[in-house]
């Protein structure tokens, strides 16, 4: 008879160190050179010290001459530090084969047969739990990148010809911002001769940016000095500008932060207030009928671009990363010397990272160096016409796809945040036949537990399901103290190491979508895990891991008969507006 | 993406050619003095176990081959087409003999289902989503259970604070049985909003001689009613859209066997099976 319940160890932050090789001379040596130096450890707590972070959280890696270090488009987990030699930054996107890209091991026709008929019969069993074994097993994804082999440039000098780049000395960090703000890293990286780097997960880099303002302001001036211009010369008129005016630029360009970083501890996407109020509340980038000041580049974020109507506003759109607003404006003011009212509002939405160009910069340094048919062609394309009943945006008009989704469900998207989505789990009710076959699937491919619930907001007959949407900023990873949630490296994919995760329900808290259903797990014995102390069950957050092993996507999409469910980037609304008129 | 119409097209295109390619090869059989009968009952049992295997797909979603939504597109057309290779079979005659009927029965009986469950599986969702509320099927037993608790909890706390019985009659008169009796057989065939109707109209007409507490419990109970009913009308849809299906897949599979059984009599009659 199996047993009912099985004890165990609850897990804990650092039972995985991130690297095993860091022993007490060398955080030593780390707390002997900057910025470690300068840091305070008595700002630390007992629970989190200084010391602590740098030996779980940090780890050395060793790189020879051409070694890649980070690969443009992979998403960051760490940033870097060079603690000995040089590191190369490569700002021109090179070749997938050069990078030494692989495709992923998809499993077979049998494999993916027999998968089926292994499953458990009760809920969410994990095989590698026995009883009276330890529930943390090492961290075999972690392991693995520790003695991964290391891809080298074959013919460094040929492949970085006409390529532009920079160099990086001891001391100077990288990385940092795609492994913060959870996005794809924006540059390969590599080494220049034999390096020694200090690689720093990002929970040890939030922690360690949390008490030490000086780091975060080391920060700050590296992305000043390394990737500001890369941000600039992919902008529409400054990707052509000469190097001198772009220097200009560059210095002059401020930049700005409006929202809260943690804008999901307060966003509630069930209340039902005033929808006018809570567009007024949010924070106000640039205001419709104010003076243009020059142009507003969003660097990370959303931002609700909107116009006055009636006693509201009306969302006219949204803008991501990459996307420009008051470009229109800027050229107009340029051309009629004298400055243009803005003709529509800006506003967080949650948070947003923005740099500003000054009009005056604008037009010292950039327009004239662009002639004035171009000029003319970018206001006309960048211009948004307002009507009675909604507002017109000319195609690819800010810097990104946009295109024509009716005001309601543009509004719905909005204010709910669903534009955070990269794979959100849209339902068409007038097609769905409420079957159910996505849920089996869904439930099939993962040990027969479904891990999405075929319910949620609703807009007229499309429906967001709960499924995760694998957020652009995923706020889930935020808090997590194991780091047991993140982004698959090469994919995006926002996964659940399910051997790391404590249980402790801060990403399920955390999702403004309530997408991460925390679930008590049994043993290969089915009996309930506990905790050996405190006798309550053990948990383990689980999501929509995207089907990621599966070849052919996504299970709940592959098994829907009638064309009813995708899985839907929102912030491509050219997609949106196809499936929509289908 | 491509739009439905398109699809429907180009689905309904191949279809024709291919059927218009059968027709004429049985055609040119006959002017030769051919039988195509063997050929045409060989194609309509391939088309019965190729229709018939879009269950088994359905039943192994893991596995790497097209999309259910190919397979239901492939599945409608090859059935559709299928009718007309039946017709060109029976030489569009109904056959005579018990076994051959039964067989011809059988089939007619799973095409209507199939036709039936696609104008079904067309219209019902669409009026699913007119109801305010979407709700998963295997939860209205329990929404429903909560709501008559909700109702009875909300008259009897007016009936003790007002001490006022005419709205705890009226309700253990006219609602409580709403609220707690499933609907019959009837409302499950053929939804409709009368009870409703006639609930709401009788709350209306009650209101009059109620006290404003009272008044505003009946408020609620307006509420409930309507919920209910929107239950009840997603029960009876989403009921009737997993019925058809159970029925449908219940009539393939005596189809298949008396189809092989057919096929197996018709070469033994014909001189052997070899």
């Amino acid at each position: 008879m199996p047993q009912s319940e099985v004890t165990a160890s609850r897990p804990q932050r650092w039972d995985v160190p991130f690297g095993d090789a860091m022993r007490e001379e060398d955080v030593d040596q780390l707390l002997q050179i900057e910025p470690f130096l300068g840091m305070d450890a008595e700002r630390f707590p007992a629970a989190l010290p200084l010391r602590g972070i740098l030996q779980n959280d940090t780890r050395v890696n060793h790189y020879q001459d051409g070694a890649i270090i980070v690969r443009e488009g992979d998403y960051g987990g760490s940033a870097f530090l060079v603690v000995q030699g040089k590191a190369r930054v490569v700002l021109a996107g090179l070749d997938s084969d050069v990078l030494g890209r692989q495709p992923d091991a998809k499993p077979g026709f049998l494999n993916s047969l027999f998968r089926q008929f292994r499953n458990p019969q009760l809920p969410e069993v994990r095989s590698h739990v026995t009883a009276d074994t330890d529930l943390v097993a090492n961290d075999s994804l972690e392991v693995a990148d520790l003695a991964q082999t290391r891809v080298f440039l074959q013919d460094v000098p040929r492949v970085l010809e006409n390529t532009r780049s920079v160099v990086l000395h001891t001391g100077e960090i990288f990385g940092e911002l795609a492994a913060l703000t959870r996005s794809p890293r924006t540059a390969t990286v590599l080494a220049d001769g034999e390096a020694v780097l200090l690689e720093i997960r990002w929970q040890g880099l939030r922690d360690l940016m949390r008490r030490t303002e000086a780091l975060r302001r080391h920060i700050e001036r590296l992305y000043r000095e390394n990737s500001l211009r890369v941000h600039l010369r992919e902008t529409p008129l400054l990707s052509n500008l000469p190097d001198e005016h772009l220097e200009a630029v560059a210095e002059a360009t401020v930049f700005e932060t409006h929202g809260d970083f943690q804008w999901h501890e307060t966003f509630d996407s069930s209340a039902s207030g005033d929808a006018a109020e809570a567009v007024v509340a949010e924070p106000l980038i640039a205001e419709e009928g104010s003076t243009c000041e020059g142009l507003v580049l969003v660097r990370s974020g959303f931002a609700r671009l909107s116009h006055r109507f009636g006693h509201g506003h009306r969302t006219v759109a949204y803008l991501g990363k990459g996307q420009v607003f008051g470009l229109a404006e800027a050229i107009q003011s340029s051309l009629k010397k004298s400055p243009v009212p803005m003709s529509n509002s800006l506003r967080a939405l949650g948070y947003v990272d923005v740099l500003q160009i000054p009009q005056s910069v604008l037009e010292e340094h950039v327009f004239p160096h662009v002639s004035q048919q171009l000029l003319s062609e970018a206001a006309e394309k960048h211009a948004v016409y307002c009507g009675e009943h909604h507002c017109d945006l000319q195609s690819d008009s800010i810097g990104g796809e946009q295109a024509q989704v009716e005001t309601p469900l543009l509004e719905f998207l909005v204010e709910q945040r669903f534009i955070n989505g990269e794979q959100a789990m849209l339902v068409d009710l007038d097609r769905c036949t409420r079957c159910d076959d996505c849920i089996r699937a869904c439930a099939a491919t993962h040990d027969n537990n479904p891990r999405f619930i075929r319910h949620g907001f609703r807009h007229g007959s499309t429906m967001v399901a709960h499924a995760c949407m694998h957020c652009v900023d995923p706020v889930c990873m935020i808090g997590c103290p194991t780091g047991a949630i993140g982004r698959d490296r090469t994919t995006g994919i926002v996964q659940i190491n399910d051997l790391t995760c404590i249980g402790c329900s801060t990403c399920a808290n955390s999702c403004p979508y309530d997408n991460i259903r925390m679930v008590e797990v049994r043993d290969s014995s089915d009996a309930i895990v506990i905790d050996e102390s405190t006798k309550q069950p053990i948990y383990k957050a689980t999501k929509c891991d995207l089907c990621a092993d599966l070849p052919m996507g996504p299970a709940c999409q592959h098994a829907c008969p009638h064309d009813a469910l995708v899985r839907m980037d929102l912030g491509n609304l050219g997609e949106l507006s196809e499936w929509v008129n289908r | 993406m491509k739009s439905f119409v398109s699809r429907r097209l180009s689905s309904a295109a191949l279809t024709i050619a291919v059927l218009a390619l059968l027709v004429f090869w049985a055609q040119r059989q006959k002017s030769t003095l051919g039988d195509a009968s063997f050929g045409t009952g060989y194609v309509l049992l391939a088309a019965i176990f190729f229709l018939a295997s879009y269950n088994v797909r359905k039943k192994l979603p893991t596995l790497p081959w097209a999309s259910s939504s190919d397979w239901l597109q492939a599945h409608i057309y090859v059935a559709l087409g299928s009718a007309a290779i039946f017709g060109l079979h029976v030489e569009w005659r109904l056959p005579t003999g018990i076994f051959d009927s039964t067989l011809a029965m059988l089939y007619l009986a799973t095409f209507v289902s199939g036709i039936v469950g696609l104008f079904w599986t067309r219209s019902i969702p669409a009026r699913l989503a007119r109801v305010s509320e979407e709700v998963i099927y295997e939860r209205i037993p329990m929404l429903r259970s909560q709501l008559c608790e909700r109702a009875q909890e909300a008259v009897l706390e007016t009936v003790r604070s007002t001490g006022s019985a005419t709205l705890g009659e009226f309700y253990s008169r006219q609602m409580h049985g709403y609220f707690e009796k499933t609907r019959g057989l009837g409302y499950f065939l053929r939804p409709n909003n009368r009870v409703r109707r006639r609930l709401l109209a009788e709350l209306t007409e009650m209101s009059r001689y109620l006290s404003p507490p009272e008044q505003a419990t009946c408020e609620q109970l307006f509420a409930m009613v309507r919920r209910r009913d929107d239950l009840d009308f997603h029960a009876a849809l989403q009921w009737r859209l997993k019925a058809w299906l159970f029925l449908h897949i219940g009539l393939t599979y005596p189809l298949l066997a008396v189809a092989c059984l057919h096929g197996a009599l018709a070469h033994l009659f014909d001189g052997g099976l070899l």
